[in-house]
């Protein structure tokens, strides 16, 4: 599993905050140039535009559904399962026969739902909580951050284990559980940033201006932060997806017959021995691919937004 | 295979059973043994215990086979011999067995195996401070006072069982049961050493401390990794055991089991699902299938709590009859697995499994009547029925009932919507009733019908849909004093058969790969599979 | 930085107590208990076994024993699914198991990807570099439990080289494969990170500065560049270590090793409350106890920064 460069993004927000005063239009007109520079970056916003566009149009190219078996083929998947186009079973089948194309566009979607929704969590409450303990400062931040150290120690795969055995699995569990333990990086690089912010001048004018303290904080603390939770939701989602893939390989993930990348390519693994080698390529192949546009898209708008690029 | 019944039949007039020859591993003239004669196999899980009156799964009571022997052994048919016991007589009309033990018989301690032995282990299965999970078998097997023991309404000591000398030991039933002596070779009925007991506690069972009785000492335990068990030359019958050293490793993963396997790791492990015809053609003299004494089924529950659907006898028969069995058998699981459309397996001893109508037709036809029956209980296109499937996590259970939820979906416009918890949760679920059609798997406890059928009467605490036939129920209850029971186990299927509170749906297979060298000596008749190391040797 | 320590000791230890009372919680609101089983016990076989295990006493009665066990005798209780067994038996056959390959994995994880991320970044934009991002990218992305029974089939069936699994005391074969299939992601992201800062130190200016000063590339890189450039590494190595432990399970399920890991899902599956709370415990104190390692660490090298 990955980890995120939490302390480059505080530098980045350093470096934005700095760069903010007076001139925050062109900051993004510069960004949105220097992004599209990127040919990594790029490259992997088309694949991964491509992939969703797969996912989504799949069902209308293909007769089979993700969860329909083709009897005629159930049982001798060796000989007839592959792909072809004759049986217009593009990507092959599975060990029961579905359709492996329809079910890795659903499972695209689930997975790309997980990465997506998961990081949304995560941001909303990470941001949230740490401008609000960032603004307030004193008391209230002490505590707040505090209980954040507290939570951080905690083991928290295990307690995603726990929290699917014992609530059961369902896609929403899995999207607070996943939530619940993403949110807390997030708070601290914004509660950073906000104290940065907050002793900027138009702060201080604002409050002057008579300004309450919900609209300081969600008028003009929060747009500030815009950049830097941009590039860390992008780079939560493959922690997200790759969580996920964990969780399913427990067989504590996405129930049937609905499938993910993580069960998909789970599955594949174990058929390797007995030479069904297109259902782990496939699905693995979307996977990696998924997730390397996504890390490139993240370092992208990271490198795009610091105005201290080399 | 043959009847119990009869031998016991015989006993009823209260002769002696005959002394059978003695049988450990017999190894034919002629065979080549090799040097090394050690077995290593694969078992998916660590193993609960090897306390014989703690002892709960399947691993498990294989150890405690090899470690510690039971007054009765089983041969490779299935058969009862002796084993501690010698011989055995039944009296008082089946409702009192008196026992002699041999007087060679040794822990592997050098103590000598007494009845008394015998006398506390039963006391301590039922003992409410043991808190076995297996006390109930205690009050199946019928002795005196063991409900009562068991409710802690009366002393360990009341219980029925008692030795008036070493090696004589007595059972008192509340009520006949002809098949009594088979129940002995049950694991939880298995001697234990009361002074390593009392001096160890819970940690008897350790390596450095436990006695035993059996063919093998257990010499090494690193959980979840491997268990090891060595030749006890104490044992009164080493003479004849074969093989030295058995070791059980745990992997998980069947395919990764079966890559080591092929390594050459492993001399035994379960084919997975699908892949026998394929091993079989490459590995022929490795890959072997045969019946086994378990049967798969699917139950409705039709109490208060279930759904409306099910309590209408046509939704039940439309469901089993458009469950195409040969599908589930020959293009998923490929083990040679029987279609099943009883719940008791064919192979049972003294079982006639009646052809119950719904097995005698095409599938075709049966399909073709479960889209009327469907009709005429109201259901269609514009009113589809829907409901749960539940099963425990586990990558077969999930493709057959994929498979299953697909055939009704596709015949009879369903909607099954699959549900699947971990074993534990799976087990409370289904106990309290709360499932619309869950998936049951039982292998019987004894070689003998009513180990299956009793599960369908109304007191059965293992009836987890709570279907209730007063015929049925009287017909078990009379099963137990009658002379020949079968044709009440064959009218109680056919009832099943019409009433449809469960879908049978296949009958077990065991399905493995086992290396050249152990193959032969392999007990594949027995379909309860009660193996013991003893009995197998390895050949060149 | 020893009332630095201190203060965060003194948080360790609200932040366990936290731990334990909501996994004790949460394990109990569980439907199915640790004594559910097909054989169906009779009522009265299952209080008595209840009573046995303390499992019928008021929830607050069992968490305070519980807590007070831990305290005063270091007893995490019994196992409830293995009979002859107590949680720290379990424990203490397991954690060794896990500690040992995961203090391996660890090892190379950080030498191989501190080593490529700083080859690569001193020889930017070669072969080697393009090379290097190429594997990081890869293997950060590669799943372990894809990994782990390829390697199984390679090494153990094709090969023959090692043994498919087992520990065996932890001799080294047995822990080949293992080491391989956990540290290769950490490796590529630490090798990844390495080589990002490193990047960035080499064109700072101080570090212009020293090469101006005509120092040679062996002294800048090693007296210079790496200190600071270390930082950001350092600063991940305590989420990697504890996501290493997490990931274990599937080690242990695939390569049969017996470790905590899989201990604790088994333990979870089987609600064996004791065994789930000792384990959540343990790693409870590790993490805590390795990020202060951390922390201290960083500080160590960073003198700008002082708490």
């Amino acid at each position: 599993m990955m980890v995120i460069g939490s302390k480059k993004i505080t530098q980045m927000a350093q470096n934005m905050a700095n760069y903010e005063q007076g001139k925050s239009h062109s900051l993004w007109v510069d960004a949105r140039r220097r992004f599209f520079k990127n040919k990594a970056a790029l490259i992997s916003l088309i694949v991964l535009t491509l992939i969703v566009i797969f996912s989504f149009g799949a069902p209308y190219v293909t007769p089979w559904s993700n969860e329909e078996i083709d009897w005629s083929i159930l049982g001798s998947i060796n000989e007839k399962g592959m792909p072809s186009i004759a049986s217009k079973h593009y990507f092959g089948t599975d060990d029961l026969g579905r359709d492996l194309f329809a079910r890795v566009a659903q499972g695209t979607q689930i997975s790309l739902m997980v990465g997506f929704v998961g990081a949304f969590i995560a941001v909303i409450v990470g941001t949230l909580y740490g401008a609000v303990a960032g603004y307030f400062g004193g008391r209230i931040d002490s505590v707040m951050m505090r209980i954040v150290d507290i939570l951080m120690s905690i083991p928290y795969m295990f307690v995603l284990i726990l929290l699917l055995v014992v609530f059961g699995r369902s896609i929403i569990m899995l999207f607070v559980g996943l939530g619940l333990i993403s949110w807390l990086d997030m708070s601290r690089i914004v509660r950073g940033q906000t104290m940065v912010i907050k002793n900027k001048e138009f702060i201080e004018a604002a409050i002057a201006g008579g300004s309450n303290h919900l609209t300081i904080i969600t008028r003009h603390i929060i747009p500030n932060l815009l950049g830097i939770v941009i590039v860390y939701a992008s780079l939560l989602v493959p922690l997200m997806i790759l969580t996920e893939s964990f969780i399913s390989f427990l067989g504590l993930g996405v129930q049937e017959p609905n499938t993910s990348w993580g069960a998909l390519i789970s599955d594949g693994a174990k058929t390797v021995l007995y030479e069904r080698l297109w259902q782990l390529f496939i699905p693995l192949a979307f996977f990696v691919a998924g997730l390397f546009s996504f890390f490139f898209i993240g370092d992208g708008l990271r490198d795009a937004l610091d105005p201290k690029d080399r | 295979m043959k009847s119990i019944t009869k031998i016991l039949t015989a006993v009823l007039i209260g002769s002696t059973f005959l002394v059978a020859p003695v049988l450990a591993a017999k190894v034919p003239a002629g065979t080549n043994l090799t040097a090394d004669q050690t077995f290593t196999y694969r078992v998916g899980d660590e193993h609960s215990s090897v306390d014989p009156q703690i002892v709960e799964d399947v691993s498990g009571s294989e150890l405690v086979r090899d470690l510690f022997e039971g007054l009765l052994n089983q041969d490779a048919l299935g058969n009862l011999i002796p084993g501690v016991a010698e011989s055995w007589e039944a009296s008082n009309g089946n409702q009192t067995y008196t026992f002699k033990l041999r007087k060679d018989a040794k822990w592997s301690n050098g103590d000598a195996v007494t009845a008394n032995d015998f006398v506390y282990a039963w006391q301590r299965l039922a003992d409410p401070e043991t808190a076995s999970a297996y006390a109930w078998y205690m009050e199946i097997m019928s002795l005196e006072n063991a409900k009562a023991i068991i409710a802690g309404e009366k002393e360990p000591s009341e219980l029925g069982v008692s030795a008036p000398d070493d090696y004589t030991l007595v059972v008192n039933l509340t009520a006949p049961l002809p098949y009594f002596a088979a129940m002995t070779t049950h694991a939880s009925t298995f001697p234990s050493p009361q002074k390593v007991i009392e001096e160890f506690g819970n940690e008897w069972t350790r390596p450095e401390n436990i006695v035993s009785n059996g063919a093998y000492v257990l010499t090494e335990h690193v959980p979840n990794e491997r268990s090891v068990r060595e030749r006890n030359t104490m044992y009164w019958n080493d003479a004849e055991t074969v093989i030295n050293k058995v070791t059980a490793l745990v992997i998980n993963e069947e395919s990764t089991a079966l890559t080591r396997y092929l390594a050459g790791e492993l001399d035994r492990t379960e084919i997975p699902a699908g892949e026998y015809p394929r091993l079989k053609k490459e590995y022929p003299d490795q890959a072997i299938s045969f019946p086994r004494l378990c049967s798969y089924y699917y139950s409705f529950n039709v109490s208060d709590s279930g759904p409306e659907a099910f309590k209408d006898e046509r939704v039940r028969q439309a469901l089993s009859y458009a469950l195409d069995r040969n599908v589930v058998t020959e293009q998923v699981l490929k083990g040679g697995q029987f279609p099943a459309f009883t719940f008791t397996p064919g192979t049972t001893a003294n079982f006639d499994a009646p052809d119950v109508a719904f097995g005698q037709i095409t599938q075709a036809e049966r399909d073709a009547k479960a889209k009327e029956l469907m009709v005429e209980a109201g259901y269609g296109a514009d009113n589809p029925l829907k409901f749960e499937l539940l099963y425990n996590t586990n990558e077969d259970h999930k493709k057959v009932a994929t498979v299953a939820a697909q055939m009704w979906k596709q015949k009879l416009g369903i909607e099954a919507t699959l549900v699947n918890q971990e074993w534990k949760v799976f087990l409370e679920v289904r106990g309290k009733q709360d499932f619309d059609l869950a998936r049951g798997g039982w292998c019987g406890d004894y070689n003998e019908a009513s180990t299956f059928l009793d599960l369908m009467t109304t007191p059965s605490g293992y009836n987890d849909g709570k279907y209730s036939n007063a015929e049925l129920d009287k017909l078990m209850t009379d099963a137990k004093t009658a002379d020949d029971p079968s044709a009440n186990y064959t009218r109680v299927e056919e009832i099943m058969a019409e009433e449809m509170p469960i879908i049978p749906v296949y009958h077990y297979t065991g399905v493995y790969m086992m290396s050249e060298g152990i193959i032969g000596s392999w007990p594949v008749k027995n379909v309860e599979q009660n193996w013991y190391s003893r009995d197998l040797y390895k050949v060149e | 930085m020893f009332k630095f320590i201190l203060k965060r000791i003194g948080i360790a230890i609200p932040t366990l107590l936290i731990l334990i009372i909501f996994s004790f919680t949460l394990m109990h609101s569980a439907p199915g208990g640790p004594f559910t089983s097909e054989r169906k016990l009779p009522e009265q076989v299952l209080a008595n076994i209840e009573a046995k295990y303390g499992l019928d006493q008021p929830y607050y009665k069992q968490l305070t024993n519980y807590v007070v066990g831990i305290v005063t005798k270091g007893d995490f209780g019994p196992s409830f699914r293995y009979k002859d067994r107590s949680v720290n038996d379990v424990i203490a056959q397991g954690f060794p198991v896990t500690l040992k390959y995961g203090i391996w994995s660890f090892i190379v994880a950080v030498s191989v990807g501190v080593s490529l991320g700083i080859v690569a970044a001193i020889n930017h934009n070669s072969v080697f570099d393009y090379l290097a991002v190429g594997f990081t990218i890869g293997a950060q992305v590669l799943p372990n439990f894809v990994m782990a029974p390829i390697l199984v089939i390679i090494f153990t069936l094709w090969l023959g080289w090692l043994p498919g699994g087992g520990w065996n005391g932890g001799q080294w074969q047995y822990l080949i494969m293992p080491v391989i299939a956990l540290s290769t992601s950490y490796m590529a992201s630490i090798a990844r990170i390495m080589r990002s800062s490193m990047l960035e130190v080499l064109n700072s200016n101080f570090i212009r500065t020293a090469k101006a000063k005509g120092l040679s590339n062996r002294q800048i890189i090693f007296k210079h560049a790496l200190k600071p450039a270390l930082l950001p590494v350092i600063s991940y190595l305590g989420p990697t270590f504890v996501l290493m432990i997490t990931g274990s399970v599937v080690i242990d399920i695939y390569f049969s090793t017996g470790g905590i890991g899989r201990e604790f899902v088994n333990a979870a599956l089987n609600r064996d409350y004791s065994v789930i709370m000792g384990i959540t415990i343990l790693m409870g104190i590790l993490t805590i106890t390795f990020n202060m390692v951390v922390d201290i660490l960083y500080a160590w090298i960073d003198p700008k920064i002082r708490y």
